[in-house]
């Protein structure tokens, strides 16, 4: 078949400009809305349990779902489904032992938390490390997206379509702050979720609105292997490690978290996660459908023709059963994803530099309001500077394999550090500065020491470390360091303030409160 | 849950051949089980919201109260 992907759609580009209009809206809305740096980074915890559910489900669901997890599964059947498992049961361990602890204790950051009863200038400094390497990772895989989908579609050059993303994102992250990331959120996971629905309708009435007669006609075509695992991960070990990373990585991913502070108390934090779930359990169902649809109705020669990687099977998937007009509303939808989460990721980035770094490590946790706001926004600045550089660098690369390596990064640095801080009574400052400083070197270093990058991107002959994923190296590791340190060198103050952590934990206070007692140390 | 997720994980890391066998024609094991492990995730934190926003809370609450 032929494909118009490559020439203008006048149905996307108007799905375009709609859609940033309408987050251009919003974000005038919000502004006015916006005064203070707990409305910037926290929408003045006032969002409802459905809308945060909505916006965790918007900001999960990037790029890497919706075009990386299809294409996937169109090119290699059974495998890609892992990532979409993997993908999703990393919350309920969010749920279980993230969210309402750190509604309870913290305030802007991740880093609130393991700092509550720590030094604060150490264990901040390596969590602002941690968070800033998958912020960067993350931001890399979206912005290459999108360029890559906007030089598809508009014939328009890859280095003008990450710049132009960057500035519409940073147009409604300085301005509207997180009241107008959260809506833009809202209004995405919503066009994603009935995008994908109404696709995946379109492909299951070709057989009958049965989704066994679509993988009867994938197996028939390629094979029954394509209904089993197999040559994607052909190491019982690479399995085990992307499983692992996959799990605990969500639990620490700094856009995700900083999300829960966003409602007004542990209770309604809980009943986003269980919104989201189903939202993103269900999305992920669908992309069983579109992925196999995208095998059977394109083929897999024809998107390999297109984007060697499979980026685009979902796009091409539209085109061949609703025509370019369909292709041009998906597409929008693409871009919308990668739009929103650029913002939920800028603006958590932004939380990490001013508030972390300025605010805690520069001026000792004493900065007025504004100054504080100021702070942020001139950070959001830099942040989006930064991504259209990082994407124009990294142009090129496999975006669902970059967020893999994020997903590591974040397990491996942030999740330890965040556990024991919470649960440990005898962790320590030290402890945890090493904890999280292991777990970003030790996981950014593998990456480099992989295959992926030692041998195909470097060049060289064989890989010094045998694992394209560290996550099962660098997470054991991390909870090694800390337990080690904290126990040749214990901490006596922080053992002593752990009862009113683990009071606060359980019954929770006041955040704003909570925050400041734990800054002034 | 991640009793359920590591079998899953470990059933594709190990023997990819039981996963391949299909159980009814178009679907095998394998999708079966990965459609059941997402549906499960979900089963289990809605059970967990419920229980904690209803009894949990309510003993926090208590709690509180007697402080």
């Amino acid at each position: 078949m032929t494909s118009s992907l490559g020439e203008p759609n006048a149905a996307a580009i108007a799905g375009f400009f709609l859609f940033i209009a309408l987050s251009l809206a919003i974000t005038w809305w919000a502004a006015r809305r916006t005064r203070s740096t707990e409305h910037f980074y926290a929408a003045g915890r006032s969002i409802s349990g459905l809308q945060n559910g909505l916006a965790l489900a918007g900001d999960y669901m990037s790029a890497a779902s919706f075009l990386g997890i299809a294409g996937l599964v169109a090119l290699s059947g059974f495998d890609g489904l892992i990532y979409s498992i993997g993908f999703l049961v990393g919350w309920p361990v969010v749920l279980f032992l993230i969210a309402e602890p750190l509604r309870n204790l913290g305030k802007y950051t991740f880093a609130d938390v393991v700092a509550y009863r720590l030094r604060q200038r150490p264990v901040r400094m390596a969590a602002a490390a941690g968070s800033l390497a998958v912020v960067a990772f993350y931001l890399i895989a979206q912005m290459v997206g999108a360029g890559n989908l906007i030089r598809l579609l508009f014939g328009l050059p890859y280095e003008y379509a990450v710049v132009i993303v960057g500035m519409v994102m940073l147009a409604y992250v300085i301005f509207g702050g997180m009241i107008a990331t959260t809506w833009v959120q809202i209004v995405k996971a919503v066009l994603l979720m009935s995008g994908a629905a109404l696709l995946a309708l379109m492909v299951l009435a070709e057989f009958g609105f049965s989704p066994l007669a679509l993988f009867a006609a994938a197996a028939e075509r390629y094979g029954p292997g394509v209904l089993a695992p197999g040559r994607l991960v052909t190491d019982p070990l690479d399995a085990l490690s992307l499983g692992v990373a996959l799990m605990f990585g969500t639990a620490g991913l700094p856009h995700i978290l900083m999300r829960f502070y966003t409602v007004p108390d542990a209770a309604t934090a809980r009943v986003s996660v269980n919104y989201a779930t189903g939202f993103i359990g269900a999305f992920y169902l669908l992309t069983f459908v579109l992925g196999f649809g995208a095998m059977v109705i394109v083929g897999q020669d024809p998107i390999r023709a297109v984007d060697a990687g499979g980026n685009m099977a979902a796009p091409l998937l539209a085109e061949a059963v609703g025509g370019r007009a369909f292709l041009g509303f998906i597409a929008a939808v693409a871009f919308a994803t990668i739009l929103a989460v650029v913002a939920g990721l800028t603006l958590a980035g932004a939380a990490t530099l001013s508030h972390d770094l300025w605010v805690n490590v520069v001026r000792g946790g004493y900065a007025s309001d504004h100054e504080q706001f100021r702070i942020a926004r001139l950070s959001t600045l830099v942040l989006g500077a930064a991504s259209i550089a990082l994407g124009i660098a990294f142009k090129g690369q496999n975006v669902a394999y970059m967020v893999g390596l994020a997903f590591a990064i974040a397990a491996s640095a942030n999740f330890p550090a965040l556990v024991l801080s919470m649960f440990w009574r005898r962790f320590t400052t030290r402890a945890a500065q090493l904890s999280m400083l292991t777990g970003t070197i030790g996981s950014v270093g593998l990456i480099v020491l992989s295959p992926t990058v030692w041998v195909d991107i470097l060049g060289n002959d064989a890989a010094v470390f045998p694992l394209r994923n560290p996550g099962i190296v660098t997470i054991p590791l991390a909870f090694l360091v800390a337990l080690v340190t904290a126990w040749v060198a214990p901490e006596r103050e922080s053992e002593w303030r752990y009862d009113e952590v683990a009071r606060r934990l359980h019954l929770g206070e006041a955040p704003e409160a909570a925050a400041d007692s734990g800054g002034a140390v | 849950m991640m009793a359920l997720y590591f079998g899953f994980i470990l059933l594709v890391a190990f023997d990819k051949a039981l996963l391949g066998r299909l159980v009814a024609p178009g679907l095998s094991l394998g999708i079966l089980l990965g459609v059941l492990v997402i549906l499960a995730a979900w089963v289990l934190v809605g059970i967990y919201v419920v229980w904690a926003n209803r009894s949990y809370d309510r003993r926090i609450a208590a709690l509180r109260r007697g402080q």
